[in-house]
């Protein structure tokens, strides 16, 4: 530590430098790994944080729940063997505007559901989806950045409905578009038509029904429209940043510690061990990647609170963490390359004026 | 007087392609507590290599290096870094200090690496009338400077043997005098054995025994 702390002194411009590289990168990782989890809420948030772990489609629905219609013959069915823990589930995506304003529409999602089942969601504000009410529903908080308010009164573009705000969710969405929770009854008004449902959630991880298809939550969400494609996109440039930021460290560093290596032999001449090197270049890395790791979770954490509610970024302190300590791993592995050279130079390199 | 550093027989092979090099031919060496021996003679002659051998640096490919009557010889890596950091002092031929070490730290650090008791390393720096100079870098400092924090390097962890390599080899002969002096002198005021190896003819009425090295041999001249 001794060496580390004077040589980070006496070389404060190449190494603030090579900090900088890092904390350029990892700052980007964190923007790009924000805006993937954040996209993936804004995609299937409304499945994702449900308590349902198992759903059944109609066999060849191929997980998408608008190719899936179940009927209330499939229903008793799951409901006689799994009474509370199965729940009715309809969705679909369709448009609403404000009662005065035809001009002026949104895109959302219904997700039709028993209030009386776990599918339920919890309200931030006033009350939860009843069954008995014909018109008080309850919609996702998205809604509010297209100037929706407790108690307004928002019509259905097709049919004509009129529907009043009772209570707001966290920000659930469904293909980036917010939702409207509505009861069977509600539902049934919108289109006579809706006896019929996509979908039975089971609270237990089943396998296997015959004549039907099951599957888990996360086959669901990653056959959402976009989900798949959007996730797989972001992911490959935060791999590719991993692997590049391993390189170009690596490099940095060897070329760095190659100019040192004519007084790694003096020191080993003078009697330093060669563990003591070893440790100062890996403190020397670490040191410098804690600083940098550390001030782009600040830079992130400030630009998350300046930006608008309509971009999606969502990063949970685990993940913060989590990839704080992936770089962490990444920028001493990079060190591996300096660490052969600075085992391998001779002391006696310090002998004969070669240096 | 006793010997700190004897070296019998000593043989030094290097495989030449198909042939063997051999760099030192049965070589035997002495030097007392006290006493400061120079070894001279043409490059190439294998000085160098002598004092690697000298220095735990390297090891002979047959013969005994006794330090302190204790063979060094074979010593493994991790033992030869533990003997040149608590019983050898090195001056190099270019000082080769610490860039990113102030002066009083070059000290430090070796007093840092040793369990020795340290010593005050501020009044050595003051005797070699580098006090103003305790928190400079090196790359402000003259050659003449530099190679005197050298010597206090070399000295400071209270080695028995102090090894010097062509030590006035880039000052001029001003400057290179008085850093031998200034060797010379603490050698005898601290009762050490020193070697210095040279080619600079000006400076070898400063040291208590001569031995000249050509072609491999070596054999003591004064």
């Amino acid at each position: 530590m001794y060496l580390t702390l004077k040589e980070l002194r006496h070389e404060k411009l190449k190494f603030s430098a090579l900090g900088l590289i890092i904390f350029l990168i990892v700052f980007l990782v964190l923007f790009i790994t924000g805006l993937a989890n954040g996209l993936a809420n804004d995609s299937g948030s409304a499945i994702k944080e449900t308590s349902a772990k198992t759903f059944i489609l109609q066999k060849g629905s191929e997980s998408r729940l608008n190719r899936s219609e179940l009927t209330n013959k499939d229903w008793n069915k799951f409901e006689n063997k799994y009474h509370q823990n199965a729940a009715k589930l309809s969705l679909s995506q369709m448009t609403v505007q404000k009662t005065n304003e035809a001009s002026k529409k949104t895109d959302i999602a219904y997700m039709a559901i028993d209030a009386k089942g776990f599918l339920n969601p919890k309200v931030l504000s006033d009350s939860k989806l009843t069954n008995a009410d014909n018109s008080k529903v309850v919609v996702s908080e998205k809604l509010k950045s297209s100037g929706y308010k407790l108690g307004d009164k928002f019509k259905d573009s097709s049919s004509g409905k009129t529907f009043t705000i009772a209570g707001f969710t966290d920000s659930k969405a469904y293909s980036h578009t917010p939702v409207i929770y509505l009861n069977q009854k509600q539902w049934q008004n919108l289109a006579p038509q809706n006896t019929n449902f996509n979908a039975v959630a089971l609270k237990k991880s089943i396998n296997k029904v015959s004549g039907y298809q099951v599957i888990n939550k996360q086959t669901l969400i990653d056959a959402i429209p976009g989900y798949s494609a959007e996730q797989g996109s972001l992911y490959l440039m935060i791999g590719f940043l991993y692997i590049i930021s391993l390189f170009v460290l690596a490099v940095f560093f060897y070329i760095i510690n190659l100019q040192k290596l004519s007084d790694f032999g003096t020191l080993k001449a003078l009697g330093t061990k060669t563990s003591y090197l070893i440790k100062h270049v890996l403190s020397e890395m670490g040191l410098l990647s804690v600083v940098s790791i550390l001030i782009s979770f600040a830079i992130t954490y400030l630009i998350e609170l300046k930006m608008p509610a309509s971009m999606p970024f969502s990063l949970s302190t685990p993940v913060l963490l989590g990839t704080g300590l992936i770089f962490l791993a990444i920028t001493l592995l990079s060190a591996l390359l300096s660490l052969i050279k600075v085992v391998k130079v001779d002391p006696i390199t310090a002998i004969g004026g070669n240096s | 007087m006793e010997n700190v550093l004897e070296l019998k027989n000593i043989i030094k092979n290097y495989p030449d392609g198909q042939q063997v090099n051999e760099v030192l031919k049965d070589i035997s060496f002495n030097v007392k507590k006290g006493e400061f021996a120079a070894i001279v003679g043409p490059s190439g002659a294998g000085k160098s290599t002598l004092l690697t051998i000298m220095g735990a640096l390297l090891t002979p490919s047959s013969g005994t290096v006794l330090l302190n009557n204790q063979d060094i010889s074979h010593l493994s890596k991790k033992k030869q870094t533990a003997l040149r950091l608590n019983q050898i002092g090195f001056i190099f031929q270019n000082s080769d200090l610490i860039p990113y070490l102030k002066i009083s730290e070059q000290l430090q650090f070796i007093q840092k690496l040793s369990k020795k008791k340290p010593v005050d390393a501020k009044t050595i720096l003051d005797k070699l009338g580098l006090s103003h100079r305790l928190n400079s870098y090196p790359n402000v400092l003259s050659g003449g400077e530099k190679q005197r924090v050298a010597i206090a390097r070399a000295f400071i962890n209270q080695p028995d043997l102090i090894l010097a390599d062509e030590p006035t080899a880039s000052l001029d002969s001003k400057r290179g005098r008085e850093v031998v002096q200034i060797i010379q002198k603490t050698v005898h005021e601290q009762d050490k054995a020193a070697v210095m190896v040279t080619h600079d003819e000006r400076v070898l009425d400063l040291v208590d025994s001569i031995w000249q090295i050509e072609d491999g041999k070596l054999k003591q001249v004064k």
